[in-house]
């Protein structure tokens, strides 16, 4: 028997390996190996107020820290009945495709696109392309302004609070994110190019679950309250406050693992699972983008999850232009947040964080305190699958040669873009 | 003159410092042309985790036998080691209650395997090792970064702001959430460097960069409690960054 072990995945963010087990050419077991430390927030935000659990729960990742943050608000919102107002929501719904901007050009130009090019990272390949590091930096810089002008801050955004914004941005704040954005249509336009020109990635292919928030106006990362699942045409609804049963955390005997399917089947979150359940979004330049990326829905291969995040970056420019526009033509009102007033109750909210689904779930006593806290991250809910995929991999490659069946191994963990810290919700720790 | 080797590291956190670096997008390139990154696991898959280091970046707190290990052999390779953000300089958001039964919260999340894990009450870097240079912030501003990288290469050390978010705060003209809005705000403990970015822009500080050097914790209990918040609250929210803001004396 020998074993191919990833000790320490890199370019990736967090702490996590993979291990696959052959007896000759047949493959035992596979895991994807976490061992980041037990931060234990869940429990330890027990007895905090409603007003101190975003911010807290904002640290569980950086990456996603806008979609911690505004899933918390949601749940805490959804389990007082407060309704936020129009501005609210439609500056929540920005500050979200600014995370997702940031993240998707953070994953693609820093961490993906060296593999398909032979480097051991963006620094190394900025020497011999430039151009290419540059203008991940800059549709980078440009979902940071983003977060930075709606947020406060880039990571851990500070503005999001209860009930709306601490305060508001100012139209000239706006204006100047429109002129940053129109410069981001062509970059995102670019990162298409890029994306067409990089070798295929074509060893690993199995048929998929897909799970994606399904959006009243079939395009939010934020509105909605219901999940839909997409497999060989077959579709599922499942609704946010029945979570549990999409999740379905359940301890592996052999590994004690707790992974999450749906209806026995390991499924897949993020931005190919978006795009193949709203598949309504693929109009105009994402169409014709889809086209020269030669990316078909639903996808058999999951390493199509970069194309899709590639479609989005040009998604997440327009919408976030034309959140804009709408905020500019209404005016921008000098509006408080709307009052809260906490009583005994739970709330649920999921939204699509850039990665993935992600689901907080929280249970208030009557003065406003958490009694109990779940957090569901999209690297938990991908694990079962990614090992899925891991397995397929190294199944369907004719290569024997451990150090290429390892470094697609590689390939694939970061086409899922996991984000290891955000697995707080545990699915393998060693 | 050769060029200073350089690591970074990530224990138990968000990477939300180590995110900053790689957030410095107009400076990026400039910066990794003056140092010699040997070992950044987050950003490259080719490190030497072994050569000695001018300098070791280390974010995040120590949670686990595992992480103390890494951080110990990290001290022993480094001259210069540097702790970014809050919870290396201060424990951060896992330090919250470090008196909290462990195996009982472990079972809670983890279920019956969950007390076996390697597991220990959180603790900032200089409980460790010796710590060179503290940088707090959670996460780190990018300023401090750059101007800590500008004075290691030419052999300084950088000096941060000693003084609190209040006086930031005040400069910027802003009213006063806590005394004249009667909110729960922590500037007049916390670490000034963030430009009082959450009182200007009217939400409370949450105390996320730790306690300034000459905090009074006791006098901002006594102003709190006149102002009619019960000391379990103030505690929670002193403690949740940095265990050692809370004022003696107040359990969780």
């Amino acid at each position: 028997m020998s074993t191919i072990v990833i000790e320490h995945l890199a370019r990736v963010e967090g702490h996590g390996g993979i291990t696959v087990e052959l007896e000759g050419d047949t493959v035992g077991s596979v895991r994807f190996d976490v061992f980041e430390g037990a931060r234990l927030l869940e429990p330890l935000v027990r007895g905090k107020r409603y007003d101190e659990i975003a911010p807290t729960l904002s640290r569980i990742c950086s990456i996603c820290s806008v979609a911690h943050t505004l899933t918390s608000l949601k749940a805490t919102e959804n389990a007082f009945e407060v309704r936020v107002s129009p501005q609210t929501d439609l500056l929540r719904e920005l500050l979200y495709r600014g995370e997702s901007i940031e993240s998707h050009a953070l994953h693609l130009f820093l961490l993906a696109v060296p593999d398909y090019l032979n480097y051991p990272s963006a620094i190394a390949m900025g020497a011999d392309k430039p151009a290419a590091v540059l203008l991940g930096l800059r549709l980078k810089k440009l979902g940071n302004l983003i977060q930075e002008t709606i947020g406060g801050r880039a990571i851990h955004p500070v503005n999001a609070v209860p009930g709306g914004f601490g305060k508001p941005p100012s139209v000239d704040q706006l204006i100047a994110l429109r002129s940053a954005l129109m410069q981001g249509m062509a970059d995102s336009d670019a990162a298409i190019d890029l994306m067409a020109s990089l070798p295929g990635a074509d060893f690993c292919h199995s048929d998929t679950i897909y799970a994606a928030l399904r959006s009243p106006n079939l395009d939010s990362y934020y509105a909605g309250d219901e999940v839909m699942a997409v497999s060989d045409g077959n579709r599922a609804i499942v609704r946010a406050a029945d979570y549990k049963t999409l999740t379905n955390e359940k301890a592996m005997p052999h590994s004690h693992a707790k992974h999450s399917n749906f209806r026995g089947r390991p499924f897949m979150v993020g931005s190919l699972a978006r795009l193949t359940v709203n598949p309504r979004r693929l109009t105009g330049r994402l169409a014709v983008a889809m086209k020269r990326l030669k990316l078909q829905l639903p996808a058999d291969n999951p390493m199509d999850n970069n194309k899709a995040q590639a479609l989005e970056l040009i998604n997440d420019v327009e919408r976030a232009l034309e959140i804009i526009e709408q905020l500019l033509r209404a005016g921008v009102r000098e509006e408080r947040p709307v009052p809260v007033h906490p009583r005994a109750a739970t709330g649920t909210a999921i939204t699509e964080a850039p990665r993935g689904l992600l689901i907080h779930s929280y249970t208030y006593d009557a003065e406003g305190r958490v009694v109990t806290a779940d957090v569901i991250t999209p690297t938990a809910l991908n694990a079962a699958s990614m090992e899925l995929h891991f397995r397929c991999a190294v199944e369907q490659s004719v290569e024997r040669d451990e150090a290429v069946i390892s470094r697609r191994l590689q390939m694939i963990a970061r086409a899922y873009d996991p984000c290891i810290s955000c697995s707080v919700h545990l699915v393998r720790r060693r | 003159m050769s060029k200073p080797t350089v690591g970074i590291f990530g224990l138990t956190g968000c990477a939300g410092d180590q995110l900053v670096i790689l957030n410095c997008e107009d400076q990026l390139l400039d910066v990794v042309a003056l140092i010699d990154i040997r070992d950044f696991l987050m950003a490259s898959s080719e490190n030497d985790a072994g050569c000695p280091l001018d300098i070791a970046l280390v974010e995040g707190a120590v949670v686990s036998n595992h992480d103390a290990a890494r951080l110990q052999a990290i001290r022993q390779r480094a001259k210069t080691l540097v702790a970014l953000g809050t919870c290396a300089v201060w424990g951060g958001v896992a330090a919250m209650d470090r008196g909290a039964d462990r195996p009982k919260l472990l079972e809670e999340v983890y279920g019956e395997i969950g007390p076996g894990y390697d597991s220990i009450p959180a603790q900032a870097l200089h409980e460790v090792v010796k710590v060179d240079l503290n940088i707090t912030g959670c996460p780190i501003e990018k300023e401090h970064f750059l101007a800590a990288i500008a004075n290691l290469l030419n052999g300084d050390a950088p000096i941060y702001p000693e003084y609190p978010v209040c006086t930031e705060c005040r400069m910027l003209e802003n009213n006063c959430l806590l005394i004249e809005r009667g909110e729960l705000c922590c500037g007049p403990i916390t670490a000034a460097g963030c430009q009082a970015r959450c009182p200007n822009l009217r939400v409370p500080c949450v105390g996320c960069r730790g306690p300034v050097g000459d905090a009074n914790p006791s006098s901002l209990l006594a102003m709190l409690q006149e102002k009619g918040f019960d000391r379990q609250r103030i505690a929670n929210r002193l403690r949740t960054f940095a265990p050692e803001a809370a004022p003696e004396g107040v359990a969780q």
